[in-house]
């Protein structure tokens, strides 16, 4: 791990969240303010201290939009970075933010991100791209290639996979933030329409908007800034990946979930933290298949066996490794730019304690695992 | 004249578009080999590439059946999309074609096949590889 070199402690002091859906009178601008100014009453900061804003988002809609959402807010002269990292745009701005502090470079940040994904499946090439006459450039059809392998390999029948996404609508029913609060049952998961076989809509995320924002701050800054440091959360742990040699080369590995296990693992190493010690964990689900493959990945659960202990309950608000508590993208849905960091608003509420009726008991350490087309994974372990 | 739908990745061997092969590149020193355009190794990072044509032949690793398409698809709808292993190593995405849905497995053999499909507006047709159970006549 030797390109790590962390230096100063870094606490997340406030997060903000705008509800996921669709809002057709809102522009990505001030979906994003919004996030912004809940993330900043929350740690209780003023807009004219914050040194550095690094901002989430992947649909162009007009250059430089981070600077237009904070000019609300009145520019102050800052660096304001727009970072565009597929999926995992949200949270790449939140470890660059990290790293901007541990460094030394700023003693507080704001990460944010924001997205308007159009209805539709997703695609990753441009539109002249030759993959449109492949047929092979389809986000959900990667999902549903990776399923029809892992079924075959580890023997899951349909319904462990959808009990995932199950489980996510029961979490995300308890969350007034989501964008599908609707529990199904089994059958009506497995029935719903068929997207990319053995993939049915209810097991793909729905494309969405929303923005989230988080306020990042060095341990022995928060004084001056006068920051409840009650409420604060460390990040112990910010690793990005991005696609490398050996990642199994060849044309499918952007849909490869294995990026994330040396991500996984310098986090561990990072945090001085395993796998053992984690009491709850978002994952990027963008399809139910990839919820169980992140578990394994993520060294949460053995090769082959996320599914079993998806359909014993393990994964649930109730288990022993409970798993997209706030509902994931299968209920959340997915506005790129902000989804990364909307796992850490719910990180962070969990281990603070405020989570409501999705809180999980005595929870000390949180994880998050965002991944992103390219290929690319982001993980942040936090501690309370 | 029609023309491969991506010539980093098929060339083909006769002027009406009906055959060709995939193409790719060999580690000159660690024997990896890479589908399409290269620059360096993915297995070792050298620059010693040799461009190679690699089989016409391979297993389905996996598939799926797209009944919704992405935007601009110009085939049929549902098609099926499948993952081929090369034995080179290799994973060749692409539609599978002639195979009735009975006999889509996991681990049957296919092998490549070339279809034209309409360009865009005045832009010529485009050869574009495809995989059917090998054998087919």
């Amino acid at each position: 791990m030797t390109q790590f070199r962390p230096g100063r402690e870094v606490m997340v002091a406030g997060v903000g969240l705008h509800p996921f859906g669709r809002f057709s009178s809102k522009d990505l601008a001030a979906l994003a303010l919004d996030a912004v100014l809940e993330a900043l009453k929350d740690a209780d900061v003023r807009w004219k201290d914050v040194p550095v804003a690094y901002f989430g988002h992947v649909y162009y809609q007009g250059m430089s939009v981070g600077e237009t959402a904070l000019a609300k807010l009145g520019l102050t002269g800052i660096p304001i970075i727009n970072v565009e990292n597929a999926c995992s745009s949200g949270s790449t701005a939140f470890w660059q933010a990290y790293w901007g502090i541990t460094t030394g470079v700023f003693d507080m940040a704001l990460a944010f991100g924001a997205e308007k994904v159009p209805r539709g499946p997703v695609t990753v090439t441009a539109d002249e791209s030759p993959d449109r006459y492949i047929g092979a450039d389809h986000m959900m059809a990667g999902y549903g290639l990776r399923m029809r392998r892992y079924m075959e390999d580890t023997g899951a029948p349909p319904a462990a996979l959808a009990q995932v996404a199950v489980k996510s609508r029961q979490n995300a029913a308890l969350n007034p933030y989501a964008h599908r609060k609707q529990t199904y049952t089994l059958e009506e998961v497995l029935n719903s329409r068929p997207i990319a076989d053995p993939l049915t809509l209810y097991q793909c995320c729905p494309t969405s908007e929303g923005a989230a924002a988080a306020i990042l701050c060095a341990g022995d800054a928060l004084d001056r800034y006068g920051i409840d440091k009650s409420r604060c959360i460390k990040v112990a742990g910010a690793v990005l990946r991005s696609g490398g040699y050996n990642s199994r080369g060849s044309d499918h590995s952007a849909f490869s979930p294995y990026r994330t296990e040396p991500a996984a693992l310098d986090a561990y190493e990072m945090s001085g933290l395993g796998p053992e010690d984690v009491d709850l964990v978002q994952v990027h689900d963008a399809a139910t298949i990839g919820e169980l493959q992140q578990l394994e990945a993520l060294h949460l659960l053995p090769y082959g066996e996320a599914w079993v202990a998806t359909q014993e309950g393990r994964t649930g608000l109730a288990g022993s490794i409970p798993t997209n508590t706030d509902g994931g993208l299968l209920a959340m849905g997915h506005p790129f730019g902000a989804t990364g960091i909307r796992m850490i608003h719910e990180t962070v509420t969990q281990l603070r304690g405020e989570a409501g009726p999705r809180q999980i008991a005595d929870a000390k350490v949180g994880l998050a695992q965002c991944s992103g087309a390219g290929d690319v994974t982001t993980v942040h372990i936090f501690t309370r | 004249m029609p023309v491969s739908v991506d010539s980093n990745r098929l060339r083909l061997t006769n002027e009406d578009g009906t055959e060709g092969v995939l193409v790719g590149f060999r580690c000159r020193e660690c024997g990896t080999h890479v589908f399409g355009a290269a620059t360096f190794c993915q297995g070792c990072t050298s620059d010693q590439l040799e461009p190679v044509d690699l089989s016409q032949h391979g297993t389905l690793y996996s598939y799926t059946i797209v009944r919704v398409p992405p935007a601009g698809w110009p085939g049929q709808v549902p098609y099926t999309l499948g993952q081929v292993q090369l034995p080179e190593g290799p994973q060749v995405l692409a539609e599978v074609v002639d195979c009735p849905a009975e006999d889509l497995k996991i681990g049957i053999n296919v092998e490549l096949t070339l279809r034209q499909v309409r360009g865009e507006e005045s832009g010529a047709d485009r050869v574009v590889y495809k995989w059917r159970p090998a054998g087919t006549t």
